[in-house]
């Protein structure tokens, strides 16, 4: 119970401090909103627009600092965010919930999928070390995840994209013309788009995760129970998967669960290089903008969910782990 | 084993999705039918479904489109009028009143009659919302606009004839009886605006993120048109695919800067692909006329006789742009206002020597070289490659410049408040250099050095200039002439600034199944489909080949 309260009271001293660091960060980025949007549409747009803007914007008081956060403040506990400065005169939120099914969608399911294959792949490479999985799938996959996600990206674009003169495509979560709903062209359409991005997000984060599964299996596979399991009379599989497995796991899911909660960030490269348009998209068009409720809304919204991550991770780690549990 | 196998199925299935919609990938095409216009402009994010056409970042969705003008103003024909809703105009004899004729039979596409009263409630409603007000009328021009039946007299402050393109060209007219109920009553600056209702030749039938298709306002005023039915404006957010797009024959109407043009766009269909890029207004190296080197005039006139502008056209801009010249007038496009004899007098044409001669009466030399900063938007790679060759050709010389690539938002706020050597930069303009020039020499747009300036960056103050742009409004075409010339003299006597290149509007047009485009013989309109109100012109001419 006490274990609960401290790891409860020091998430929402955590909280407090990354929503204070929001509020500031973007006050201290230079110009504002009215001139990023002068610079967006240099040429089309009248310099008198300028004022107008400011005003539409509601960038033009002066009330001071204080009262702004504790406005802000009582904001983001009530979930009023405000109107989109890039997506004006669009709420924040509305926004946030366009993009967040492509972000979730694509890197959550991507996320999860890297997990599952590389702690299988791990398990297999652990057990039988040299063998046949264990020669080729580590070393491929720890070159590919060293590889900048970028280029990656941008390889297998010119290999399945242009080469196959757009066979798959490069770019955006559906086709231009598509009509979005719930029918198969439609759902097929978005799977032949996210294919590529979520390729390249395997190929790159599958290695680490291969990587730990695998060292975790050759510590566990050292155990007296390994040795106790395997005098029993017990079949490989069995051991490997409902006792050697299960125990290398543990630090893996504690760093799973973590992942999960920067699945929200959007993995801003992967959206920028396909066009995806997800929360890291938004985020990037967010900051160029200097749209500060949007950009303040998503880093909340990045800094909440990994925090909830971490705590969710203690507690899991504490549950899983009687050894974790004793409060030293 | 069991992993290969799941593995084995996984890919199975992942082809089998890709093989049944790969035939599909932009093969089918919305609204069906084969005479639909694409239109290829990135805007670089999803759409919003607004149509407010006071809102600066949608509103060249809806003006042109859904919203009319009441007098089309043509830039590129030295000011050709068109009369849209009102049918004629009147300036009293100061030009400070102008009254305006509304066209009878006009009706909004809800079926209601468009009167005088529609006109002078859009007009009030921007002095009510200033934020609305994105020409900044009322602040600086108008004192009052009333309508009795279908006149409506518009009165300004002081005499206004340069202000006739923004109240007749510029302004959107909208519905009274839609814009003082609901929404947009309650809140016009945030009022959405989805299912515009206005005068003009489209309608918006449908709207999704990556996608608006336009359909044709069956109760337009003018019968016969538009002969284009439907319109498909995709939410490129990239350049990549637009510019495929265009060159596949997908879309028909680009705005797109497409790098080596010919080979990415003109030989996929060398007949019915075409481009035309009209100058419109001056990218120009902007001097700090407060900061101690550049202050001063042999400096900047070594720059002037220092830079070949052909070369920086045909390097930076790849022949794109055409070279400018010192007096600051776009050629061809304004020509008529370009003071020849002034152009000879003070030759400035590519002439090292006498650059160095100037450099050397400020002290510099190759010896003693000049080292100055300039600072530029990053992420316009023609004007990187402009600096850059700008850079070669000075060093000789014994000028050593630094281009600073800054990020959008830090470099205006740099370029606003004069925290620069020199910056690169080009304003906006307008339907003659009177506008460029306004914007870049009259003191009312300049500030201190720390505070924002509006568009005088460099920060010169003449009071003769002044008087001329001021005079400017109330005088008469000779005299305006003579006026402008004086302007002009002052930009090659005091050199406040170097026009290096012209800006272009980006325009590209597939003849293969639409004729009545603009082009260089015929400029109709500005082409751009960005470009409101012009772009109803070239929706209004355009027709499906049969």
């Amino acid at each position: 119970m006490r274990f609960l309260l401290q790891r409860l009271g020091f998430f929402l001293l955590t909280l407090w401090a990354a929503i204070t660091v929001n509020f500031l960060i973007p006050r201290l980025m230079p110009g504002d909103p009215a001139g990023a949007m002068m610079a967006r549409f240099h040429g089309r747009l009248n310099p008198s627009a300028v004022q107008a803007m400011a005003i539409a914007f509601g960038v033009d008081t002066h009330t001071s600092l204080w009262t702004q956060y504790v406005e802000y403040l009582h904001n983001t506990v009530t979930g009023n965010f405000g109107t989109s400065l890039t997506y004006f005169p669009l709420s924040v939120s509305s926004q946030i919930a366009q993009a967040a099914p492509w972000t979730l969608g694509l890197i959550g399911v991507v996320t999860v999928l890297a997990f599952v294959g590389g702690t299988l792949i791990g398990t297999v490479s652990g057990w039988r070390r040299g063998g046949v999985v264990d020669s080729f799938l580590p070393p491929v996959f720890v070159v590919t995840s060293a590889l900048p996600y970028f280029w990656v990206g941008m390889m297998l674009i010119l290999f399945f994209s242009v080469w196959t003169n757009g066979a798959l495509p490069n770019d955006g979560a559906y086709s231009l013309d598509a009509v979005p709903g719930l029918s198969f062209p439609f759902i097929a359409d978005v799977l032949q788009h996210a294919l590529l991005p979520a390729l390249t997000i395997l190929a790159t984060s599958i290695g680490a995760w291969i990587l730990t599964m695998r060292n975790n299996m050759v510590t566990v596979l050292a155990e007296d129970y390994v040795r106790m399991a395997r005098a029993k009379g017990l079949s490989n599989r069995r051991i490997m998967y409902q006792y050697a497995a299960r125990n290398a796991m543990l630090p893996n899911l504690a760093g799973f669960a973590m992942s999960l909660g920067f699945v929200v960030a959007g993995a801003i490269l992967v959206e920028y290089v396909f066009n995806y348009p997800g929360l890291g998209y938004m985020l990037l068009n967010a900051v160029n903008n200097l749209d500060y409720p949007l950009m303040q809304a998503l880093f909340l919204l990045i800094t909440v969910a990994v925090l909830v991550a971490v705590l969710i991770c203690d507690f899991l780690t504490a549950w899983l782990d009687p050894r974790a549990r004793s409060a030293s | 084993m069991r992993l290969i196998k799941t593995l084995a199925g996984a890919a199975a299935a992942t082809l089998l999705v890709t093989a049944c919609t790969a035939g599909g990938s932009g093969g089918s095409s919305s609204g069906g039918s084969s005479r639909a216009l694409t239109i290829a402009n990135v805007a670089g994010q999803t759409w919003t479904c607004s149509f407010n056409p006071f809102n600066p970042s949608v509103n060249s969705l809806s003006f042109g489109f859904a919203y009319e003008p009441l007098v089309y103003v043509n830039a590129l024909k030295d000011n050709a009028e068109t009369p849209m809703l009102a049918k004629s105009y009147e300036w009293n004899a100061d030009k400070t009143v102008l009254t305006f004729t509304i066209r009878d039979g006009v009706k909004w596409s809800d079926g209601q009659p468009l009167t005088g009263d529609d006109v002078a409630f859009t007009f009030n409603l921007l002095k009510a919302k200033p934020a609305l007000d994105i020409d900044a009328l009322w602040s600086s021009a108008l004192k009052s606009v009333t309508a009795s039946g279908n006149t409506v007299t518009v009165t300004f402050k002081a005499p206004a004839a340069t202000y006739f393109y923004y109240v007749a060209d510029h302004t959107p007219i909208v519905p009274k009886h839609v814009w003082t109920t609901g929404d947009a009553a309650a809140d016009p600056v945030k009022f959405q605006d989805s299912t515009p209702v206005g005068s003009g030749p489209f309608q918006v039938k449908q709207c999704s993120a990556n996608n608006i298709v336009y359909a044709a306002n069956p109760q337009y005023w003018q019968p016969g048109l538009p002969k284009v039915k439907t319109i498909n404006y995709p939410a490129y957010t990239d350049n990549s695919p637009a510019n495929l797009d265009l060159a596949s024959g997908k879309a028909q109407y680009g705005a797109q800067f497409i790098p080596g043009i010919d080979k990415a766009y003109v030989s996929r269909d060398r007949a019915n692909h075409h481009y035309w890029f009209p100058p419109t207004t001056n990218v120009a190296l902007y001097f700090n006329l407060k900061h101690p080197v550049t202050s001063k005039l042999p400096v900047r006139q070594a720059f002037a006789y220092g830079i070949d502008r052909n070369q920086v056209s045909k390097i930076g801009e790849s022949g794109y742009q055409p070279a400018a010249n010192q007096s600051g007038v776009v050629t061809p496009t304004f020509a008529k206002w370009l003071d020849t004899e002034l152009t000879k007098k003070y030759d400035y044409s590519l002439d090292k020597a006498k650059a160095a001669q100037a450099l050397a009466s400020a002290g510099y030399s190759p010896a003693n070289p000049l080292k100055l900063d300039v600072i530029t938007i990053s992420g316009y790679t023609d004007w990187d490659a402009s600096l850059a060759e700008i850079k070669q050709e000075l060093e000789p010389l014994g000028i050593k410049l630094t281009v600073d690539d800054l990020a959008g938002e830090t470099f205006n706020d740099r370029l606003q408040k004069g925290n620069f050597d020199l910056a690169y930069w080009s304003p906006i303009g307008g339907a003659g250099p009177y506008y460029e020039f306004r914007q870049n020499l009259h003191t009312a747009n300049s500030a201190p050095i720390g505070e924002a300036a509006a568009s005088n960056y460099e920060r010169y103050s003449n009071p003769a200039v002044d008087k001329a742009l001021d005079d400017f409004a109330g005088a008469d075409e000779a005299t305006q002439r003579k006026l402008l010339s004086s302007v002009q003299e002052a930009m090659l006597r005091d050199v406040p600034l170097i026009p290096t290149t012209e800006s272009v509007q980006w325009y590209e047009y597939d003849t293969k199944s639409f004729t009545g485009w603009p082009t260089e013989q015929d400029p109709y309109a500005l082409p751009a489909p960005w470009q409101f109100p012009d772009v109803e012109q070239v929706l209004l001419h355009l027709a499906p080949k049969p």
